[in-house]
């Protein structure tokens, strides 16, 4: 299982509930030792496409493999070394954090016992591991989710919307584990539909849609793919609108305007515009795309399509 | 073993249900016979030794109809629990077999059940044996077929309560169970015009088991009785086990 070059593969993979395809057709490749984004608006297939891959629900059609290795046949193999929290982090509420991580470790191999001080450790979940779950706050919990994942010391770790129920503090020590786990080789694959998230954590990124993958690749060139925007700083805002009027144009907070170019339009042109206008240019510089407007972009896109 | 130590943890750590699974094995049974020998101690013309052979049977059938109901109340928990607390899917995604998941369910439960019954059943031998009185003493045959009855009715109810648990997914199958066990099952049993159908009641081939034939009301061999307890505990088994294996995790 070392070396494998791709820890997740489907091709045409297909979930359908009746007539409705939550997961519709899906090729995912999500190569190994990075964070990958799995990006879509709620109900847009995210959940139902990770449990499909964790074999939880069996997909209607299509092909999966985990760590190289073809699902279903050779599942017990491939889920050793595979960590998951699937939606929120459940655990027996009776029992203490450590108890919850015993249970999970006796269905494992036998160093998984061994790891769970260590995994509680990890997560900074130690002086509270022999409290009963039920007195944990959700945060605690998603942290315990984490530690229940590394018994595995899994080469693959899917998280399902972890940064749900996490305060500021919570999601920034999130985000700081899952960049851990990539420093130490490790594959995340974290579903999430809050797009701040994905692009601070993630290298890679799928913008999914009604169960299908719209598009998928570095999270530095899919924002790129959005339309080129400037922003610009001019002495009379009111006038450069109407120079600039008939043009997708958003007002910055500090005065300026952003701008979208639009098709065949450079920067030089805007600057013309405003120059030939009598208009003072004080700044001219491209906006970095973000991956929410990209995101944004491509969904409207869709929706106009649709 | 792991995974079976696993699932005694799961349910011994469940307070309220230990206090109750307690109180209804050993606290009862000490309780009456405390309370017998205290009764023969104030006045012994009214009330007889605490112990004997008579009152050891009454005791040990006490113990099967009541280790009943904590068998049940342990097999529908460990049948459900994981489900209902929505750790089932993080137990699938180990890697482990659902089957596997399911089948250690079974020794779990009988590893939390067997203790009670067993230190309930050893206070009503032990108070048959040393409290008889110049009543006879329980014998050896008796004692060994009372454990036979309180164990074949506890167990297959055991099985059973696991089974149905994992199907339904909902500790609902208590009461469903309890109702069948105290009342249904007794009342399709007394339908003498359901005849011969009646040997497929499982409390029915249950009953054959009771020592003496007392309470044995629908006739049948005691191949033909364990050969019912067994489809039932069976099927319970295969309905538990084909939804656990089926299911959305």
């Amino acid at each position: 299982m070392r070396g494998v070059e791709t820890v997740i593969e489907t091709r045409a993979l297909t979930k359908k509930f009746g007539e409705r395809a939550a997961v519709n057709g899906v090729d995912l490749t999500v190569g190994a030792g990075v964070a990958f984004g799995f990006l879509g608006p709620n109900g847009a297939g995210k959940t139902t496409m990770i449990r499909t891959l964790l074999g939880l629900t069996q997909p209607t059609s299509g092909e999966v493999a985990l760590l190289g290795l073809p699902q279903p046949t050779k599942r017990a193999e491939a889920l050793a070394r595979v960590g998951a929290i699937v939606e929120e982090p459940r655990f027996h509420p009776h029992l203490t954090g450590r108890q919850n991580l015993k249970i999970v470790a006796a269905a494992r191999d036998r160093a998984a016992e061994a790891r769970i001080g260590e995994s509680l450790e990890r997560v900074g979940l130690a002086q509270r591991a022999d409290d009963r779950v039920k007195t944990y706050s959700l945060g605690m919990r998603q942290r315990l989710g984490i530690a229940r994942c590394l018994l595995a010391d899994p080469a693959l770790l899917i998280l399902d919307e972890p940064m749900n129920g996490l305060d500021p503090a919570g999601i920034l020590e999130m985000r700081r584990l899952i960049r851990a786990f990539v420093d130490e080789g490790r594959t995340v694959l974290l579903s999430s539909h809050l797009l701040d998230e994905v692009e601070k954590t993630c290298d890679q990124v799928a913008i999914v849609d009604e169960g299908r993958v719209i598009v998928q690749g570095a999270v530095g060139e899919i924002a790129a793919r959005g339309e080129p925007t400037v922003l610009v700083e001019v002495d009379d805002v009111a006038a450069a609108r109407r120079v600039l009027d008939g043009r997708d144009i958003e007002e910055e907070g500090s005065g300026g305007l952003r701008v979208k170019l639009g098709d065949g339009v450079t920067a030089a042109e805007l600057n013309r515009l405003l120059v030939e206008a009598g208009l003072a240019v004080s700044r001219l510089e491209p906006a970095r795309a973000t991956l929410e407007e990209t995101f944004l972009e491509i969904t409207s896109r869709l929706e106009e399509h649709g | 073993m792991r995974l079976i130590n696993a699932e005694v943890l799961k349910i011994s750590k469940r307070r309220p249900l230990m206090i109750w699974c307690l109180l209804l094995t050993v606290g009862v049974i000490a309780v009456v016979e405390i309370v017998l020998t205290v009764l023969h101690g104030v006045n012994p013309d009214h009330h007889g030794p605490a112990g004997g052979a008579s009152n050891f049977r009454g005791a040990a059938e006490t113990l099967a109809l009541l280790g009943t109901v904590v068998a049940i109340l342990i097999g529908a928990t460990a049948g459900s629990q994981d489900v209902a607390n929505g750790v089932f899917r993080d137990l699938v995604v180990t890697g482990r077999s659902r089957k596997t998941l399911f089948l250690v369910r079974l020794p779990g439960a009988m590893l939390v059940l067997l203790p009670m019954l067993g230190v309930a059943f050893v206070v009503a031998v032990v108070w048959g044996l040393l409290f008889a009185g110049h009543d006879p003493t329980p014998s050896g045959s008796l004692i060994g077929h009372e454990l036979v009855y309180v164990l074949v009715f506890t167990l297959v109810n055991l099985v059973m309560a696991v089974g149905f648990a994992a199907f339904v997914s909902s500790r609902i199958v208590i009461g469903v169970l309890i109702a069948w066990n105290t009342a249904i099952a007794h009342i399709l049993i007394a339908f003498h015009t359901l005849g011969g159908a009646r040997k497929f009641v499982d409390v029915a081939a249950a009953e054959h088991f009771i020592p003496g034939s007392s309470g044995d009301r629908v006739a049948m061999s005691t191949g033909a009785a364990l050969l019912v307890l067994v489809v039932w505990a069976a099927a319970f088994t295969t309905a538990g086990r084909w939804w656990t294996q089926r299911r959305d995790a």
